[in-house]
């Protein structure tokens, strides 16, 4: 069963990620594509994320598929206009490449290139249109192609936006701009996880809630502090704290697999999308303690 | 108005370093409102040049210095002191520098300044982007507020992922302007005209370089 079919059929779908290099040495990132594999339903590689100039997605999804792995091309706007977006996707559909995320993407002042020249040329609810006018074998100035593409699109959501109003429109243009499925930023507070939920499950899309694994307190501070839209309850970090240095991860772990299974027992949304951020060889067992293995 | 900064002036020096006598030309509109093309600033480059070891054989602050051909009728006066001059240093922005490229066939021309952007004042000498000339205004469908030029990334269809607590993903002291168009619509009852979905803009509206003669309509109107 592929991604598409799992999220479809109604199974609890998880997906992950596989981060690029930056460099010719993809030994790591072949170790992490070989651990997930057949773990997972699908990864998501990931587009110079942060603007940090890495591979390519589409060559590591390329890989990523030749190994076994079903993967997700994250696809951003900050560095294609739209003759190299349309481009790179009929590339990615010869290539085998089905998924597609569409995002905006970080702006270059995050990354390692500041002084590059941002293009932005469209935005991630176009590039969704886009998405559905090369499926139906046009372009987006309504060229015939020579054969469609299949893609199944998705896109983000930040569920703690603040205000979240704003956002929950742009995710309802996502949905009417054709997205199937949504991958969250990263969520702690399941109560109000609910509360997006009940919203979200007036459309008919699917919804994996995005995970970080929290590592210690102290990295729990930082993303309070420094990466919007997300919120870690005061509770969490307390359960971090008192674990002591040397089992925080043990317990951060503990958190996200507590939270999955809880998110699939009481059938809150479809599934997850787990960030190790570096941690990759920590996701089959959070997977296991969750019980999804 | 178009929004400069003066140049370092050691830089000025490097560049010019051929050239020992100089003719300056400011602007009495932008650049004077900037401070970077009025007297005050052409007499702070004349003080500096001399003390160089540099020549100034004349300036002029001319009405509009992007207006070639008045800014030509303005120097007939200076005759002289350009002739004398090996250089010309051009104390406005891009566009009044290109002027004086246009009207000096024989002498190569220098900006003293940076050219920024077109900027509002919005209290003395204190100036903000609002517009950036895309060449086909879309604000009418954005509360009045430009998202090409108040969102750093230029989004015409809502906040991005990187908006926290209402504040720019890229300059946190700036508000979202997506959440500044929302809240104005909200505010004006016009939250509808967010939900419409705008097409991928067209960029070639904007196409370099820009020209517009409105010269042959009015001559019609004329006859
Ligand atoms: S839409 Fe274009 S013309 Fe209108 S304010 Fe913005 S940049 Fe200027
Ligand atoms: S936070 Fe708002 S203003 Fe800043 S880049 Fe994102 S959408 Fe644009």
């Amino acid at each position: 069963m592929n991604f598409k079919e799992a999220l479809e059929s109604g199974k609890f779908t998880v997906t992950a990620e596989v981060g690029p290099p930056k460099g010719t040495d993809i030994t790591e990132m072949l170790h992490h594509i070989d651990l997930l594999k057949g773990k997972i339903d699908a990864a998501n590689v990931t587009d110079n994320q942060s603007a940090v100039m890495r591979i390519n997605s589409l060559s590591v999804c390329k890989i990523a598929m030749d190994k076994g792995l079903e993967p997700i091309l994250q696809m951003t706007c900050r560095d294609r206009n739209r003759i190299g977006l349309q481009s790179d996707l009929l590339g990615a559909s010869i290539l085998g490449v089905h998924n597609v995320l569409c995002m905006t993407g970080d702006h270059t002042s995050a990354g390692d290139h500041k002084e590059a020249k941002t293009v932005y040329d469209i935005e991630s609810v176009q590039l969704l249109n886009v998405v559905n006018n090369l499926n139906s074998g046009k372009d987006m100035m309504g060229n015939e192609l020579k054969g469609p593409t299949s893609f199944y699109q998705g896109a983000v959501v930040t569920p703690e936006a603040n205000p979240v109003e704003p956002q929950l429109m742009k995710f309802e243009k996502k949905v009417n701009a054709g997205a199937n499925f949504f991958q969250t930023q990263a969520i702690y507070d399941i109560d109000k996880f609910k509360g997006f939920m009940d919203f979200a499950r007036k459309f008919d899309v699917k919804v994996l809630a995005g995970f970080v694994v929290l590592k210690s307190a102290g990295m729990a501070n930082f993303l309070n502090k420094f990466v919007p839209g997300i919120t870690v309850p005061q509770e969490l970090i307390d359960e971090l704290k008192e674990a002591g240095k040397e089992k925080a991860l043990d317990a951060g772990m503990n958190i996200c697999a507590r939270q999955i299974k809880q998110l699939k027992d009481e059938k809150i949304c479809d599934g997850v999308h787990i960030m190790a951020i570096g941690m990759e060889d920590k996701v089959p067992e959070i997977m296991e303690r969750a019980g999804l293995l | 108005m178009i929004i400069t900064k003066k140049k370092d002036p050691n830089n000025i020096l490097e560049t010019v370093k051929k050239y020992d006598k100089f003719f300056l030309i400011g602007c009495s509109e932008c650049a004077s409102l900037c401070g970077t093309g009025n007297e005050e600033a052409l007499q702070e480059m004349t003080d500096f040049l001399e003390s160089n070891g540099k020549k100034v054989t004349g300036q002029l602050v001319p009405k509009t210095g992007c207006q070639t051909l008045g800014t030509k009728i303005e120097l007939k006066k200076d005759k002289e002191a350009c002739a004398d001059a090996d250089a010309v240093i051009v104390m406005s922005c891009g566009a009044g520098t290109q002027s004086a490229t246009e009207i000096f066939k024989d002498k190569p021309v220098y900006p003293s300044n940076d050219s920024l952007f077109l900027g509002n004042m919005t209290r003395f000498q204190m100036f903000d982007e609002r517009c950036s000339l895309c060449g086909e205004c879309v604000i009418g469908k954005t509360a009045g507020i430009c998202p090409l030029t108040n969102c750093p990334k230029g989004l015409l269809v809502g906040p991005c992922g990187g908006m926290s607590d209402g504040k720019c993903e890229v300059s946190p002291d700036v508000p979202c302007a997506w959440v500044r168009i929302y809240e104005r619509q909200k505010s004006l009852d016009n939250l509808d005209e967010m939900k419409e979905v705008l097409e991928p803009k067209d960029w070639s509206a904007g196409q370099k370089p820009g020209n517009l003669s409105t010269r042959s309509e009015k001559k019609e109107e004329k006859k």
